[in-house]
């Protein structure tokens, strides 16, 4: 079971920290500062810090921010809008504070020192399918098969500066599919936001907060029992809780899943498929009581 | 403290207050140490003409004469224990205490104006009208001091001196106090004469200066200096001292002050003049409250100033 | 005063100051007794003490009072002080160029080794958490090259002060010796010493003071003699020193050495230069993370220094929570971090065995300075957190100051153990110091703050200081001289 499941690929992560080192350290900064200090406009773009980094003018980010931002509210399904809103609103404090916190905290320290990566090709999604019904990997795989997603469908990060605070925020992007496991929140609208709820409580991440007004597109039913149930959920469990960013999930594969949200202090939401489908259900009888004439 | 805060003056006249009379005053406790006796003194000091030398000062009202009737032989302790601030830094002498130095810097500033270096042997002082001993004590201390002879007739203020020099072992042999006025003191030849005789505060106390001043003479040793501190007689004293202190604030009882008997710079040159004396040497002194006491050219024609003559 | 009033009041005081009944008597008892009469006597042998009997006998006007000295070391092993020039003490004290000329001035400067001294010209502070960052360096208005400070071992110090004793002489000298007791003495037939301290000493000795000098350290026996209470607090730190060998002799070159102080939440860090690629290390921390540093291997002590002049705040934190493997850290952060290194000391290299220590620091001020008969100076008066290097140089002045106004007493025929005479020096210190003090400790206190509005604004408060030429220089002198003219 322990060979089946492939854990971080330690030599290739740290190879790429290595080609990444050599790009960056002259002009990568992990103080706050360092964005300001870089000054150039789009006729003399400087040299990427780490493969497929785009430097932007400050301008250019803000345009980047509001652009982004403003088309993936009216088309959440947008993953790279939504991604690209979280790179240029992550700079210049949100995405070193999640840094710092990584930093602060033995696992994440070790996440950020052996920089793991979440693929189909890290992790084995047929060893994943025969662990234990409520181990972590199952719920993930379960997860991922119910609602017909892939680990490989997240984009790479592009627009942070900072090679580290690249790799936190991509990080953050693969592991979006394990908190889903973790809180069992579906992929619909309703599901996303009230996560993103969850994870701006938990990371502070301003694009995280930004979905929350998608709230604003949703039906009135699930308007409110958003405000009403996943909202307060979302803001107790996710500022409570420990930072769900420290956890190691190659390394929390077969363990509980209830044991894990016990550990980093973070409760169940009901369940959201289950109201939904009660509600259908009793929407349809509603209907086949009209039909029938009642 | 509320002894910087008085006018310089009016303190200063407290330590050399005259009338035999306030004596008894608890306001102003301290004797009077500075009047000079003799034919030449105020009427009321010429009572104390028979003041012993003696030094048995046990008991003041036996030493001293019958006629210094104005003094309740019980108010001796009631004095030595008042007198005691003579020495308090922060007592009502402090302004003196402050002085002080600057008449050692009037001193050598004296010396520094000889052609010929002072003795090298050591120089003798006479203090006159010594009172607590704050002068005559600082004397002793100098390196260059051979001996000081320090008199006063008043028994009280005298036993403060001689309690205070027996707290510092090195005066043992420097310091000599002398209950006694100049009158009866023994004229010394010219060779037991002094290098120094000083009259601090003094001077200003007696009807005719000038006569004092001459019976002075033969106690200083050719090419030593008579040295001497005192008021001017201005607007300025006048009213420190006599408005302020004694009528307004009352700090100090009326007529402790005779503002007449102040002596003026161009008077005492006129005591002096062709009696065998250099020209004086002159130093305005003022006290600034905050910074302290102050040499101030030409002050010497407003309040506080030192005045020495080279005997020739 | 009460005491003198009371001893004046006292039936029959008159007889007995009697002096020609007393005469004879008095001349026995004095000669009897004069042996332990001294004009001034020292109870510590540190740095302001020696520095303070050097300076009264160097100085012809006070040489002729009879000093004692009274130190519980042995001064033969402090006068021999040797090293070889690879090795330091781990206790150094930056002496400001005010406080170096005084001691030229009294003739100790030559006699102490040289070579073991390191002038800087330039220094470099910053904020831990935001990088805020105040260059000195010596510069402007007062000539190129103008040094800011000597870095100098204490023994050093001291043990250059005690030949310049040696060579003046006329001091006796009571080493190995501890005070036993000190009490007023007693008024005899033959003189009053009521108002005199008495030291009874270790060896059985007891030596009257005209003017007891407490130079007797934080926890003055002489300052809790005269009744002189204190006030002040504990800060709840260690200063964590070490001798420490960079990778080269500092980025300015064997000439132009440069003093770091970066602030970090616990307290500061402070890198001083000593001769060559040797520093001095003053790391004031919680007694938890001193403990740490001083449990860590000598590798990982080296990486943690390194790594407080260069890592983040979190990073620090993190690695004062393990017990080893800082080396390793601070290579994998290093890569991650935006360092500058010519803003930060050269790399440190080597820690000199036996030289980690630490000592609680302090805040005390005595109330006074002064009292009849005693006079505080150095630690006995004053303790202050070493993050602006003033302690000693606080000890100077007030040594440069009592000196003057003993040396005032004397040629004026004053008592120099009267409160009368010692007035001018409380009044000159006393507020000086203690303007030192307050500044020091409320620098303590605002780098002490991780978070909240203070962070940026002290920010922008070290960055306008960085950038106002005349207001940096005016705390530059205040830094370099004695401090006396912030009045």
């Amino acid at each position: 079971m322990e060979a089946a499941i492939p854990r971080i690929r330690a030599v290739a992560a740290a190879g790429q920290t290595q080609l990444l080192r050599s790009a960056v350290c002259a002009t990568c900064a992990s103080s706050s500062s360092s964005s300001s200090r870089r000054h150039f406009s789009v006729f003399n773009r400087p040299q990427p810090n780490y493969p497929g980094h785009v430097p932007l003018t400050k301008i250019e980010r803000a345009g980047l921010a509001v652009g982004a931002s403003v088309m993936s509210f009216f088309d959440p399904y947008r993953h790279d809008l939504i991604a690209a809103t979280g790179e240029a609103t992550a700079t210049p404090y949100f995405i070193y504070r999640l840094r710092d916190a990584m930093l602060a905290d033995p696992t994440g320290r070790r996440i950020l020192r052996q920089r793991p990566l979440i693929s189909s090709k890290t992790l084995s999604l047929p060893a994943l399918r025969n662990l234990p019904a409520n181990s972590v990997g199952r719920a993930y795989v379960g997860w991922l098969d119910r609602e017909g997603v892939s680990p490989d469908t997240r984009s790479r990060v592009r627009y942070i500066d900072d090679e580290e605070c690249a790799y936190v925020m991509q990080r953050y992007r693969e592991c979006h599919d394990f908190y889903h496991a973790l809180t069992g929140l579906p992929i619909v609208r309703e599901g996303e936001v009230a996560l993103k709820a969850f994870e701006f409580a938990n990371t502070l991440l301003p694009m995280t907060g930004l979905s929350i007004f998608a709230a604003a597109t949703m039906k009135r039913g699930e308007r409110q029992r958003f405000a009403s149930i996943y909202l307060p959920w979302a803001i107790r469990n996710g500022a409570r809780g420990k930072d769900v960013i420290n956890v190691f999930w190659e390394e929390r594969l077969e363990d509980d899943v209830d044991e894990l949200r016990a550990e980093l202090g973070i409760e169940r939401p009901p369940d959201m498929r289950d109201i939904r489908k009660r509600e259908r259900e009793q929407k349809k009888r509603l209907q086949e009581l009209k039909e029938r004439g009642f | 403290m509320s002894a910087p805060s008085r006018p310089a003056g009016v303190l200063l006249r407290r330590l050399s207050k005259p009338n035999g009379r306030l004596l008894s005053s608890s306001t102003v406790p301290r004797a009077s140490s500075r009047v000079f006796p003799g034919p030449v003194a105020t009427s009321s000091a010429a009572r104390w003409n028979s003041t012993t030398t003696s030094s048995s000062t046990s008991s003041t009202s036996t030493s001293s004469s019958s006629n210094f009737s104005s003094v309740n032989p019980d108010e001796v302790s009631h004095f030595n224990e008042l007198a005691a601030d003579w020495w308090d830094p922060h007592g009502s002498s402090r302004l003196l205490h402050l002085m002080n130095p600057l008449r050692h810097d009037f001193i050598r500033a004296c010396h520094h104006t000889q052609a010929d270096p002072p003795p090298s042997n050591g120089l003798t002082y006479l203090d006159i009208g010594c009172g607590g001993g704050i002068f005559a004590e600082s004397a002793a201390r100098l390196p260059s001091t051979r001996s000081v002879t320090a008199i006063d007739p008043t028994p009280s203020v005298l036993a403060i001196a001689k309690a205070h020099a027996r707290k510092d072992p090195s005066l043992r042999n420097k310091l000599q106090y002398r209950q006694t006025s100049i009158e009866q003191l023994t004229i010394p030849t010219e060779e037991e004469a002094y290098d120094i005789v000083s009259l601090f505060e003094v001077i200003e106390h007696v009807d005719q200066p000038g006569a004092v001043l001459e019976r002075v003479r033969p106690f200083v040793k050719p090419g030593g200096w008579l040295v001497m501190s005192t008021i001017a007689r201005t607007w300025v004293s006048w009213f420190t001292t006599n408005f302020m202190a004694e009528d307004v604030l009352g700090i100090v009882p009326k007529g402790t002050h005779d503002w007449n008997k102040y002596l003026n710079e161009g008077e005492l040159r006129g005591f002096l003049a062709g009696r065998g004396w250099s020209s004086p040497m002159v130093q305005g002194v003022m006290y600034v409250p905050g910074l302290g006491w102050k040499e101030v050219q030409g002050s010497e024609r407003v309040g506080n100033y030192f005045f020495a003559v080279r005997k020739i | 005063m009460l005491a003198r009033r009371s001893l004046l009041g006292k039936p029959g005081f008159i007889c007995r100051s009697c002096v020609r009944q007393c005469q004879s008597q008095l001349t026995r008892a004095y000669s009897t007794s004069k042996d332990n009469i001294y004009d001034v006597v020292c109870v510590g042998g540190g740095p302001a003490g020696l520095s303070l009997l050097t300076a009264l006998r160097a100085n012809p006007v006070t040489s002729g009072l009879r000093v004692a000295l009274i130190e519980a070391q042995d001064l033969s092993k402090v006068s021999s002080f040797a090293l070889p020039i690879t090795q330091f003490s781990n206790r150094c004290s930056s002496l400001t160029p005010a406080s170096a000329q005084f001691l030229d001035t009294i003739g100790a400067w030559t006699h102490m080794k040289r070579e073991r001294i390191q002038d800087y010209h330039e220094m470099q502070v910053w904020d831990g958490l935001t990088d805020a960052r105040i260059e000195f360096d010596g510069q402007p208005s007062s000539g190129a090259g103008k040094t800011l400070a000597y870095m100098i071992e204490n023994l050093n110090l001291t043990s250059g002060l005690l030949k310049r004793l040696e060579e003046l002489g006329g001091v006796d000298i009571f080493d190995n010796t501890k005070v036993q007791n000190i009490d007023l003495g007693k008024e005899t037939e033959e003189m009053d010493l009521s108002e005199w301290p008495i030291v009874e000493l270790s060896g059985g000795q007891s030596l009257a003071a005209r003017l007891l000098i407490g130079a007797d350290g934080a926890n003055s026996p002489v300052r809790a003699f005269s009744g002189i209470g204190s006030s002040g607090w504990d800060y709840g730190r260690h200063g964590v020193v070490a001798s420490l060998q960079l990778e080269g002799d500092g980025w300015g070159g064997e000439f132009n050495k440069i003093a770091y102080q970066r602030f970090l939440p616990t307290g500061p860090i402070a890198m001083l230069p000593l001769p060559g690629n040797h520093a001095s290390l003053v790391w004031s921390t919680t007694p938890e993370k001193a403990a740490l540093l001083k449990s860590l291997s000598p590798k990982d002590f080296i990486a943690m220094v390194n790594a407080a002049f260069r890592l983040s705040a979190v990073d620090l934190g993190y690695l004062h929570t393990v017990p080893e493997g800082q080396e390793e850290e601070l290579s994998w952060r290093t890569q991650h971090t935006h360092i500058n290194a010519e803003t930060v000391p050269q790399t440190v290299v080597g820690v000199q065995e036996g030289t980690v220590a630490s000592f609680p620091l302090k805040l005390r001020h005595a109330d006074t300075y002064i009292g009849e008969r005693v006079a505080l100076i150095g630690d006995a008066a004053h303790t202050i957190h070493p993050l602006a290097g003033q302690g000693l140089n606080q000890g100077q002045g007030d040594v440069q100051s009592l000196a003057k106004t003993i040396e005032y007493a004397v040629s004026h025929g004053q008592d120099i153990g009267s409160t009368l005479s010692l007035e001018p020096y409380s009044s000159e210190r006393y507020a000086a110091n203690h303007i030192i003090l307050g500044v020091c400790d409320k620098l303590h206190k605002l780098y002490a703050v991780e978070s909240g509005p203070l962070v940026p604004l002290r920010s922008i408060g070290l960055k306008a200081v960085n950038a106002l030429g005349p207001l940096k220089n005016f705390f530059m002198e205040q830094a370099s001289a004695n401090g006396s003219k912030l009045l």
